[in-house]
């Protein structure tokens, strides 16, 4: 199952890093990556025309996030995948983008926490009494299925790139220019590069 | 391409751009689902927009700054009337901005009761015991319900779980194994659900029910809502057994179902405008500042804009009237529009149009004036009289090259001289100045005057004076003119016209009864003297010896007369002037004396005693050119001059005479000079302005025509003789003779011929 149209990946990619050269460059500040998402491990199986993705995200949140989150504000994982199919001589070949989303609130009426399934990234269990218990669940990445449009040649060397980060366009647009002038929401793991088992 | 980026049109386009983004972004603030999503990019948008703006509001302003720097006509009004706008403009909106920020951050607050607040706290906390005493109730009956599982086997568990359920009225029951394997599952839900396999609790869970403890919460759920999960152990009666986990899902009654999602739902969004409070106070601020400096740099804009439309036509007109300062009469100015500016420009383009014709009717004016002026100055500069115009002060106004040259003065430096000045600075041109005083003072329009001015070398000039008043405005006179000539040459001229008249009459006259008294006297003697006694006859032959003797001179002084008046027979041909002068020099060389190329011994005269020689010295200059003359009439000219010297050196100590010749330029025109001077006493001063007439001598002997001859000779060579007594003592005559040049030559050869025939007389013994 294809998740995500090229189109969509790309604009919101191009948006995200607009905005931040953008907002980051009018305030004077200086862009530093937080270290708050890491992509511990992730495992890539081609099985027929789908890529079965195993891993595990851990996902810290900053007191700011954590602050909104406590006062109903849900937050949106967006899990950024790229399979490249390597080539000798060229430069890689990028073959298929996925993005995988997730959201997490706070359900105040039974002090919980909610995980809610975005597009193409489902989940096993919705409701969490703790937030480190949310985080994990959200972080865990169990088979996921990664549709291809055909099945891939068994000669020909692919990679994977990961990345994980807070979706700063699905906050509330109240919340947007804080969020992307502020270092304690700029929540992203960075690529990370994993290579495609058989 | 300029006209893109400064004209109205794209201002309008960028601010209407700019104005419907910032609407869209407040719409976008307020959480307006149609914009909600662009609100990060309406945001850059508008910031980029302005900052264009901002960009290029400072390109037209430092433009405008440096017009100022380099002094461009127009730029300070510009500058001026932008600063006017831009405190007209900024003033006011700063104002609003900030009253609407404050007024808009108070407003927010106010949307924020701690009354309500704490009625939400309490709904939430009330529907939380609501669910608790549910939430116990479940717990209890499912206590009860695994007590009596407890003594059921794992294979007939299945029906005492379907039993269980039907008769507690649960929606879910699981019993699971102790290490979380499901043992037997009841649910109201049929296959139809979608879900085969029950709900497992975590292994949080699990590891809590493991250690003897009870789970329930209440969990929220987006697929089945709000639903109720007991987890308990089931205790085995058998020793040692393993315990069994029972697990309840109860789904929430739908009225309370519907009432908690209410309180959750009132109670999450008022949490989160709570919490939004500082953003949305941002976002306004924000939004409304973007506002204000949009409204502001609009108005910076139209400032410019507008400021320089109203002065553009004034530059123009300033730079009109600079041109017009500077004699550009043609500048014409376009007719911005048909207000009082435009109708001011069409005023400046009717003036100069007025003082371009009155100037170019004034220039032909002066132009005509100066053609007047060029031709009054060229017939007074080639006027041989003198001219002078003087103002009604007596100050000296015009004049001419004739004037100056006939008073031998400098006669430009004397311009706006008075007439008394003139008669300080010359003291030899009073009689001048002050026939001309005593004319202005009778007041006469028109009057004539002779006076005689005498030069240092006490030669005379005779002036003949006109003057007339010169009309002035209402009838008075603005000055007067005087002309004057030099008359001294016409004056001699008739002299010597007279002087020929009457050697005329006189060879006429006399000639004719000496040859019969001669005649009679030769006879007287031949007759008598024979027949005479010897002491009578001494007597006889003195007496008839004297007669003859006096009639031959009488006949010689007529024949002088008679050759001053004889019509002159010239035949002109090239010859060279030191050739003749060594010529003549050679009859008067003496036997004896020092003698070299430049020292000639001459004999002296034989007057009372033995002759002194005479030092002849010769300057003659090498590159003398031939002139056109008749050689033997300068040979007369040169044997009158030589023998007046020789003449005048007698009874000298060392006589000395000295002959010149050189070769003169002046101008166009090339002479040949020749200059006889001598030791002796000079010229009478008394004779000096009449040396050239006939009779005028200062020699006891002589016609006194030698010099007359002399001057008539070189008059009919075209030439000039100035006679003067030397500064170092003795005299000088200087003949100056034309040279002709070769195209001159031929119509010499004829010209001279054709020259106006003078009657001359001549004698050689002056």
């Amino acid at each position: 199952m294809r998740v995500c149209a090229k189109f969509r990946t790309g604009d919101v990619h191009l948006r995200c890093v607009f905005f931040h050269i953008v907002f980051v460059g009018l305030c004077g500040a200086t862009a530093v990556y937080a270290s708050n998402f890491k992509v511990t491990s992730v495992q890539v199986r081609a099985v027929g025309s789908a890529l079965s993705l195993r891993g595990t995200l851990e996902l810290g949140l900053t007191p700011a996030v954590e602050e909104a989150i406590a006062n109903g504000i849900p937050i949106e994982l967006a899990i950024d995948v790229r399979l490249y199919r390597e080539r000798p001589f060229f430069w890689d070949e990028r073959v298929g983008n996925w993005t995988l989303r997730r959201e997490l609130r706070y359900y105040a009426l039974t002090g919980q926490y909610l995980i809610s399934a975005g597009i193409g990234a489902p989940v096993t269990r919705e409701s969490f009494v703790s937030l480190n218990e949310a985080l994990t669940q959200l972080g865990s990445l169990e088979d996921l299925p990664l549709a291809l449009t055909a099945p891939l040649p068994s000669e020909t060397q692919y990679r994977l790139e990961l990345r994980a980060g807070l979706n700063v366009e699905a906050l509330p647009a109240l919340l947007r220019p804080v969020a992307y002038t502020s270092r304690a929401w700029d929540l992203n793991s960075g690529w990370t590069t994993w290579g495609v088992q058989r | 391409m300029k006209r893109y980026f400064t004209g109205i049109v794209p201002l309008t386009a960028l601010s209407a751009l700019l104005v419907a983004s910032l609407f869209m972004m407040s719409a976008a603030a307020q959480n307006s689902a149609m914009f909600g999503r662009m609100y990060s990019l309406l945001l850059v948008i508008n910031i980029l927009g302005i900052g264009a703006l901002l960009a290029l509001i400072v390109a037209n302003f430092y433009g405008v700054v440096k017009q100022y720097r380099a002094r461009v006509m127009g730029s300070r009004l510009t500058l001026r009337l932008l600063a006017m706008f831009v405190a007209l403009a900024v003033a006011p909106v700063t104002v609003v901005f900030l009253f609407s920020v404050q007024t808009l951050n108070r407003g927010i607050d106010t949307w924020f009761d701690v009354r309500i607040e704490q009625a939400l706290n309490d709904a939430l906390l009330l529907g939380r015991a609501s669910l608790d005493a549910i939430k116990q109730d479940l717990v209890k009956t499912t206590n009860e319900m695994a007590i009596e599982l407890e003594m059921g086997s794992d294979r007939t568990v299945l029906s005492s779980l379907n039993y269980l359920r039907e008769a507690h009225a649960v929606g879910e029951l699981t019993l699971f194994s102790q290490d979380g394997r499901i043992i037997a599952a009841s649910s109201q839900d049929g296959p139809e659900s979608g879900t085969l396999l029950p709900d497992r609790p975590s292994e949080e869970i699990l590891a809590r029910i493991r250690q003897g403890q009870r789970y329930a919460t209440l969990d929220a759920t987006t697929r089945a809502g709000l639903r109720l999960r007991i987890v308990v152990p089931v205790y085995s009666r058998d020793v040692g057994s393993p315990i069994r986990i029972l697990q309840v899902l109860q789904p929430l009654p739908s009225r309370y179902a519907k009432l908690g999602e209410s309180v959750q739902t009132a109670y999450a969004e008022y949490e989160k405008l709570v919490y939004l409070r500082g953003p949305l106070k941002f976002s306004f601020t924000l939004t409304l500042s973007l506002v204000a400096l949009l409204t502001m740099l609009i108005s910076l804009w139209a400032a410019i804009f507008s400021a320089r439309r109203v002065v553009a036509p004034i530059r123009e007109l300033a730079a009109g009237t600079r041109a017009v300062a500077l004699g550009d009469y043609k500048k014409r100015i376009p007719v911005p529009s048909h207000d009082e500016i435009g109708i001011l420009v069409e005023s400046f383009n009717e003036m100069t149009r007025q003082i371009a014709r009155s100037q170019s009717q004034l220039k032909h004016s002066q132009r005509e004036a100066e053609m007047q002026r060029t031709y009054l100055e060229t017939i007074l500069t080639h006027l041989s009289s003198g001219v002078l115009s003087f103002d009604h002060r007596h100050m000296l106004r015009t004049h001419n090259a004739a004037a100056g040259q006939i008073l031998g003065i400098d006669i430009a430096a004397s311009s706006g001289q008075s007439v008394d000045s003139f008669a300080r600075a010359y003291a030899r041109l009073i009689p001048f100045t002050d026939a001309i005083r005593n004319a202005v003072r009778t007041g006469s329009r028109e009057w004539r005057a002779e006076v005689e001015l005498t030069a240092e070398a006490s030669a005379r000039h005779t002036l003949l004076l006109r003057g007339t008043l010169l009309p002035g405005l209402r009838g008075r006179y603005s000055g007067y003119v005087v002309v004057f000539d030099d008359v001294t040459n016409i004056i001699q001229a008739q002299r010597a016209a007279a002087w020929g008249e009457v050697a005329q009459r006189m060879a006429h006259e006399i000639k004719n009864p000496l040859t019969p008294i001669q005649l009679s006297a030769e006879r007287i003697r031949h007759k008598y003297l024979p027949v005479l006694a010897d002491e009578e006859r001494p007597t006889l032959d003195r007496a008839t010896h004297t007669i003859v003797e006096q009639v031959e001179s009488l006949k010689a002084l007529v024949n002088a007369f008679a050759d001053y008046a004889r019509p002159a027979q010239i035949a002109p041909k090239p010859i060279n002037l030191n050739d003749l002068v060594r010529d003549v020099i050679e009859l008067y060389r003496a036997e004896r004396g020092p003698a070299s190329v430049d020292t000639i011994p001459l004999r002296g005269i034989e007057d009372d005693g033995p002759a002194t020689n005479v030092k002849l010295r010769l300057d003659l200059a090498s590159d003398l050119p031939p002139i056109v003359a008749d050689a033997g009439r300068l040979r007369q000219v040169l044997h009158n001059l030589l023998l007046n010297a020789r003449d005048a050196l007698a009874r000298l100590a060392k006589p000395t005479i000295r002959i010149v010749t050189r070769s003169v330029s002046e101008g166009e025109h090339r002479y040949i000079e020749l200059g006889i001077c001598d030791n002796g006493p000079g010229f009478p001063t008394d004779l000096m302005d009449r040396l050239f007439e006939p009779y005028v001598t200062s020699k006891t002997k002589g016609t006194g025509l030698g010099l007359a001859i002399v001057k008539r000779i070189v008059e009919e060579h075209r030439g000039s003789i100035v006679a003067e007594n030397l500064p170092g003592g003795g005299a000088g005559i200087t003949i100056r003779l034309p040279v002709t040049s070769a195209a001159d030559k031929q119509a010499a050869d004829t010209g001279l011929a054709a020259l106006p025939k003078r009657r001359a007389h001549g004698d050689e013994s002056a």
